[in-house]
């Protein structure tokens, strides 16, 4: 959260009562709130205005919240999106995740807990915008491919324009801030995720994989994205040889 | 259940294997029969053969019928006795005959098993996933409730307000718990009902009275929700119900209606009562959020929840519960609104009480027995 304007977030909430509770305790932690009561006012609202962030219940009355993050994430935005919901087992969880969730509450969920959450993805993003800000941070060339964290595309050494993820950028961002050192996979669930988002590290690896394929020439022989066994992962902007 | 559904399986494992036993029974039995046959047939061509080649070789007519009794001979030409041919072909038909009736009823028997076995299987599947989704619901249901109950409460504990600022906090707890408390009886009613457990009782009853005393405990909650409620019934209207019955629907209803104007931020619920020939209908109309055409019958199936501005509301069982025993009470309801911010009005319909069967304790005591 930057110390100048407070951080916009948008509650999407059916249940006025809880819709009600969150919100208050959002204004009470300085942050300017405004509210969706359903999937459809939530994508209007989105697409006239911006905000830090989405607390967005799953269950909603027409389009529901998972099909809500994904069309945002169709159109672009890339806006961080904190998932509400009363089915809390794995699979709805990764279900959330997939859909470009950036966290997932189960309800009933405690207040400190959901504060913590909020604050946790807030500050997430408020590294990477900073860590873009620059003219020197806010591009990343390496191996013929050319990475403009600001905008989430980059072009590839083929030529090829790409639109990255804002779990690929945010994973590319720490790789680059550590350029030729070791980043082990539990870092980089910190960094990108948060805490026991994902249940395993494996995730990491995915990315990993998703990454050697848009940047490497031969995403089998990688050259920059280099594993380091039983570790993690170095970062080359120099093709190794 | 799961012992039964053990005990339905074995049985019908052994009646598919009796079925597979019975079909090789037949096929057993059709293979003997046409074995049989065949080695009487070749038995009977050879006599015929031997006696044609004794004939043949000077021997005596009289001396080839005594040495083969079962051949006829004409004109020098040795053929087959047509008793023994007729005497073949008799018990190769007796033996089809024989098996085919044992054994297609033995069949049908066994096909009627299956079928009473899968059927019993099938429909004991369908309630499972019918429990299920309902628990899946029922939970569902009840979590956000109980989210926004424990969210109130850990705010008050994190923040401690001033009492005026609790206030709105503590009025939304008490909402969520009689929310909650609600969805508990509306779960219970619907089980009972779904089980068909229960016994109704027909008498006449005053439906200005019923109406008038569900009012009166919903117009102090009415009056803080900013919806002020008419009611416009002659006493002399009496329908045929049973009392609880008649309370538990006027309540639904009306809960419903005060929900949906309270959604559109208050307004004004009118109840009307007019009789017919040998009805009486109660309208109840409100100001509310309404629903679109369409979604008329919808609104009366299990977990059907009306949209609002500031979302869903109610249980998904209130109208379920109305219809089902409005059906058992021999009435009918329906819903109509002319669409989204355009209020609703639901139309309850029972038999009217035959005139002059007011409602009297004597009365109603006859009227039971």
């Amino acid at each position: 959260m930057s110390a100048a304007a407070p951080a916009h977030v948008l509650v999407v909430e059916d249940d006025a009562n809880l819709a009600a509770g969150v919100m208050e305790n959002l204004r009470a932690e300085g942050y300017e709130v405004s509210l969706a009561g359903d999937g459809e006012q939530a994508l209007t609202w989105l697409a006239a205005h911006g905000c830090a962030l989405v607390v967005l219940d799953v269950m909603l009355p027409g389009a529901d919240g998972l099909t809500v993050c994904r069309t945002l994430r169709a159109r672009g935005n890339t806006t961080p999106v904190l998932f509400l919901t009363a089915r809390g087992d794995p699979a709805d969880r990764v279900r959330g995740l997939e859909a470009g969730g950036d966290d997932y509450l189960a309800k009933p969920f405690h207040l400190q807990e959901f504060l913590l959450r909020v604050r946790a993805i807030l500050r997430r993003w408020d590294w990477y915008r900073s860590a873009s800000a620059t003219a020197d941070t806010a591009v990343l060339r390496f191996g013929g491919n050319e990475v403009d964290f600001r905008v989430f595309r980059a072009r590839a050494w083929t030529g090829e324009t790409q639109e990255l993820t804002e779990k690929e950028a945010m994973i590319l961002k720490v790789l680059a801030e550590h350029t030729g050192q070791i980043v082990s996979r539990e870092d980089l669930l910190e960094r990108v995720w948060g805490y026991d988002v994902f249940p395993s590290t494996r995730t990491v690896d995915n990315f990993i994989l998703r990454l050697r394929k848009r940047f490497e020439k031969d995403p089998a022989n990688p050259r920059h994205f280099l594993t380091v066994w039983g570790v993690g992962y170095r970062f080359m902007t120099e093709a190794e040889p | 259940m799961k012992a039964a559904r053990v005990f339905q399986l074995t049985a019908l494992a052994l009646v598919v294997v009796s079925a597979v036993q019975v079909g090789w029974w037949l096929y057993d039995q059709h293979a003997y029969t046409v074995e049989k046959v065949q080695a009487a047939r070749v038995a009977y061509a050879e006599q015929t053969a031997a006696a044609q080649a004794l004939l043949d070789s000077g021997a005596s007519p009289e001396r080839v019928r005594q040495l083969l009794p079962g051949i006829v001979i004409e004109g020098g030409r040795a053929t087959l006795a047509p008793e023994l041919a007729r005497a073949l072909t008799t018990e190769e038909e007796r033996r089809y005959r024989q098996y085919a009736w044992e054994g297609s009823f033995f069949l049908l028997a066994l096909a009627a098993c299956i079928a009473v076995i899968g059927r019993a299987l099938r429909e004991e599947a369908h309630v499972r996933e019918q429990q299920d989704s309902f628990l899946a619901m029922v939970s569902h249901q009840f979590k956000t409730p109980l989210a926004s109950l424990q969210l109130s409460l850990e705010t008050l504990a994190l923040r401690t307000p001033s009492p005026q600022a609790a206030r709105p906090l503590i009025d939304r707890m008490l909402a969520d718990v009689a929310r909650m408390e609600q969805m508990v009886t509306q779960i219970l009613e619907s089980a009972r009902l779904e089980r068909g457990r229960v016994e109704l009782k027909y008498e006449p009853l005053q439906l200005a009275a019923a109406v008038g005393r569900v009012v009166g405990q919903l117009e102090e909650r009415a009056r803080h929700e900013h919806i002020s409620i008419s009611s416009d019934i002659a006493p002399a209207l009496t329908v045929v119900s049973d009392p609880l019955a008649l309370d538990v629907v006027v309540r639904n209803v009306l809960e419903n209606a005060l929900a949906a104007v309270k959604s559109a931020g208050g307004g004004h619920i009118a109840l009307s009562a007019h009789a017919t020939d040998h009805e009486v209908e109660l309208v109840v109309r409100d100001s509310g959020v309404g629903f679109a055409p369409g979604e008329a019958t919808r609104l009366f199936q299990k977990f059907t929840r009306l949209r609002s501005g500031a979302g869903y509301f109610g249980t998904g069982l209130g109208l379920y519960i109305v219809r089902r025993l409005m059906e058992l009470a021999h009435g009918r309801v329906s819903a109509h609104s002319d669409g989204v911010g355009q209020g609703a009005s639901v139309r309850l319909t029972w038999p009217a009480a035959p005139a002059g069967a007011a409602r009297q304790p004597a009365a109603e005591q006859e009227m039971r027995s």
